[in-house]
């Protein structure tokens, strides 16, 4: 516990990092404007294409990546409260978020010179945008059992490459990605587990990749199934090491699980209902005591986010910390809507505002998936559990 | 800020095992004397941490000394160490001295005169409070109360026909936020206690032919306590942070705030994992839960602070709630 009191010591976002906010925040109001609160409560769900070019061309996307690969070359602190900008007011930015966030530090970390030359300046332009192939339809939790295979390829073009053969699922908008990064095996049979699997990029647009869409619960389709039928993909497919694809994968997790947007996912709802009770401020006591207390594990939330980006700063890696913050953050965002809807309902005679309504009935709705997204509640669990010494 | 010197803090923590055991706390709860105990904090000058170092004190700020009023609460130091950290400071700060060399608890009061909690700070843990009234503070001798509260605490008193020892005046500051600051900070630190009790059990204790530890139920309670102690003591340190020597209302309500809820749930899950045994008197287990549920309900319980974050918000011109976490609750770096 002493090195979690260590991890999660008093951290300052420096002064560099938020004199940057008032741009962002400047940036932001012309494109929030044109968004409704219940499509900006897609939070980093919602998707525009033009948005991440115009981030890309900002020079915000790759952030913290080298400038000789077309990055910003700045702190994860600078990072942090463009991310924390861009959620708090919803903007949409699935397009680029997985390539920003995971693809582009995963190819800077394991990539060669070469894949990072070629691949890395077009994420960072808004130009590019991946997805993640992990899960299959029967690889869930036990991600260690995937069967999607790619075999060494001696016919290949350049004497090299690899044939990939199998099915990924869930994939968040591979419908609109050019990329996959996905985890298959490339050697070793399925008893093997961990060993022989490898990180492998495919373009998506290569013969044998189908692409089918999945309706989510509220009629959107936003994830979908992948299917690969003898996909011949280059030598230089290979992310990193051949067989490393297990390490490689938790690594790029343990980006997954830190920053702000395991607190803010229900925060554009929790703030049209704030400006729905300041109009009827003192009438409901009870409401305002509940908003009261999300805010404060909210801000307590945010204060370890911080206080972890610190960590990261220094070059640490504090993947159980995350995995902490995960679970409390998701919990959270979950428990919002479940107040709000608590609450709004007091007064069945009262006219709520549809925007609102259809902003909670969104949310209430997919706010389950915050804690399966990325590794589930009792995964996590298992996870904290281990770094207590219980396991 | 001034890091604590991990020397420091273990010369602390080591005091305390030694005056502050399990032992010692029974024994002040069945009506002994905590002088000795008093006597070893007085002796490490850590009572005299938040006072200037023209005072004779060692100039820390609050935040500095976090980890000591944690230390505290993790080993239910049963005397007002942190309270009387604070008063001495809060007198030097008017320029007045406190009177007393003994230990000297918070003590709020409203307009009607009334204590602002409705537990009253236990009768041992100090022989005088420091009282506030409006910008009007004194200090007042207490005395012992006839019935232990519902926790088993015998409860102190104001003496209120005694003459102050002391009286100054002070604006701006509301001693009611500081006593519920410092409440936060031993809960947060009670849970650190309790949540590494239960780790060390569940670890033993074996059914089925195993250490429970090695049941995934099991172990997922102890992860959901980890969590709500890590965000327990984040919360209270938050919480314990003054910009220019004056605590944050708003900061103290998101503490008291959190540490309401972990209070309940690691006290629930540490119930949980114990079973029986924690429920018997004779298992140390009690002496935390107990001390813990009469902190939920010290200085005013969670629904009294939530709702100064929630008319605070509302009241607020802020376009999100991050704009308004960051210009309210956000500590400030201190130099
Ligand atoms: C909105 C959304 C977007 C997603 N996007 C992507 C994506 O882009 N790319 C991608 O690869 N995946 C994606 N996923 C998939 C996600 O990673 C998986 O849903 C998740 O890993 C769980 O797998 P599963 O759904 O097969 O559930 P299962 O693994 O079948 O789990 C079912 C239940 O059993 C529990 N369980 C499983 N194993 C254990 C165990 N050992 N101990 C205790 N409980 C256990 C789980 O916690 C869960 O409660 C997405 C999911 C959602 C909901």
């Amino acid at each position: 516990m002493t090195s979690f009191a260590k991890t999660f010591r008093a951290t300052y976002l420096p002064a560099e990092a938020e004199a940057f906010r008032a741009e962002i925040k400047e940036f932001l109001k012309e494109w929030t404007a044109k968004r409704p609160p219940h499509r900006r409560a897609r939070s980093w769900q919602g998707f525009d294409r033009e948005f991440s070019l115009a981030l890309g061309a900002k020079g915000w996307l790759g952030l913290t990546i080298p400038k000789q690969y077309g990055g910003g070359d700045r702190s994860f602190f600078h990072r942090f409260v463009l991310v924390e900008e861009l959620l708090a007011a919803g903007a949409p930015v699935a397009a680029h978020w997985i390539a920003d966030r995971q693809s582009a530090p995963l190819l800077l970390h394991y990539g060669t010179q070469e894949q990072r030359e070629k691949l890395i300046p077009a994420i960072c332009r808004g130009e590019a945008f991946y997805c993640i192939g992990m899960s299959e339809p029967n690889s869930g939790s036990d991600l260690a059992s995937v069967r999607s295979r790619a075999v060494p390829d001696g016919d290949g073009p350049d004497g090299g490459g690899w044939v990939l053969n199998g099915q990924k699922i869930w994939t968040t908008y591979a419908h609109e990605s050019d990329y996959m990064i996905a985890l298959v095996r490339t050697s070793g049979e399925p008893d093997d587990r961990q060993k022989g699997l490898s990180q492998i990029l495919i373009d998506l647009k290569a013969p044998g990749v189908t692409v089918r869409p999945i309706e989510d619960l509220t009629g959107e389709a936003h994830f979908n199934e992948v299917f690969f039928e003898d996909v011949r993909l280059p030598a230089d497919a290979l992310i990193g090491q051949e067989g490393n694809g297990w390490a490689q994968v938790n690594a790029e997790l343990a980006f997954e699980r830190s920053g702000p947007e395991r607190i803010y996912s229900s925060i554009v709802l929790l703030d049209i209902w704030a400006d729905f009770l300041a109009r009827r401020a003192g009438a409901n006591p009870a409401a305002e005591v509940a908003l009261g207390r999300l805010l404060a594990r909210m801000a307590a939330l945010r204060e370890m986010s911080v206080a972890i980006t610190g960590r990261l700063v220094e070059g640490e890696s504090p993947v159980l910390e995350a995995a902490l913050i995960k679970e409390l953050g998701t919990t959270m965002e979950q428990d919002t809507p479940v107040e709000i809807a608590r609450l709004i309902g007091d007064d069945p005679d009262e006219v709520v505002d549809p925007e609102l309504l259809r902003t909670l009935a969104y949310v209430m709705q997919v706010s389950p998936a915050y804690s399966l997204r990325g590794g589930t509640r009792e995964i996590l669990r298992g996870m904290i559990a281990r770094g207590l010494g219980l396991r | 800020m001034i890091e604590l010197d991990d020397i420091f803090l273990d010369s602390f923590t080591g005091l305390l095992d030694t005056v502050s055991d399990h032992g010692a706390i029974r024994a002040v709860e069945a009506g002994g004397s905590t002088a000795a105990i008093w006597e070893a904090v007085q002796e490490s000058g850590f009572v005299d941490a938040l006072l200037p170092e023209d005072d004779g004190g060692a100039g820390f700020d609050t935040a500095t000394v976090v980890p000591l009023v944690n230390a505290a609460g993790e080993r239910l130091l049963p005397v007002a160490f942190a309270q009387t950290m604070v008063a001495r400071m809060l007198a030097a700060r008017a320029g007045a001295e406190l009177g007393v060399d003994g230990a000297v608890t918070l003590w709020p009061l409203s307009e009607e005169g009334t204590l602002r909690s409705q537990v009253a700070p236990a009768a041992w843990e100090a022989g005088h409070a420091l009282v506030q009234q409006g910008h009007q503070f004194t200090v007042r001798p207490l005395v012992v109360g006839k019935q232990r509260d519902g926790f088993g605490y015998i409860p102190a008193e104001l003496d209120m026909g005694a003459e102050p020892l002391a009286s100054f005046t002070l604006d701006g500051v509301d001693l009611l936020d500081w006593a519920s600051a410092i409440t936060a900070l031993l809960i947060a630190g009670a849970c650190n206690k309790v949540l590494a009790m239960t780790i060390d059990y569940l670890n033993e204790r074996k059914q089925f032919g195993r250490a429970l530890s090695k049941f995934q139920a099991i172990q997922h309670n102890c992860a959901v306590m980890a969590e709500h102690a890590v965000i327990a003591a984040t919360a209270a340190r938050i919480g314990f942070t003054a910009d220019d020597g004056n605590l944050s209302t708003l900061r103290v309500a998101m503490a008291r705030s959190v540490t309401f809820d972990a209070a309940a749930q690691i006290s629930a899950l540490a119930h949980a994992g114990f079973a029986a045994i924690g429920i018997t008197e004779e298992y140390d287990l009690q002496l935390y839960v107990r001390a813990l549920k009469r902190w939920q309900i010290s200085f005013g319980s969670d629904s009294f602070w939530a709702r100064k974050l929630g008319q605070a918000r509302i009241a607020g011109t802020y376009d999100t709630s991050a704009d308004f976490i960051r210009d309210r609750l956000a500590p400030e770096p201190v130099a």
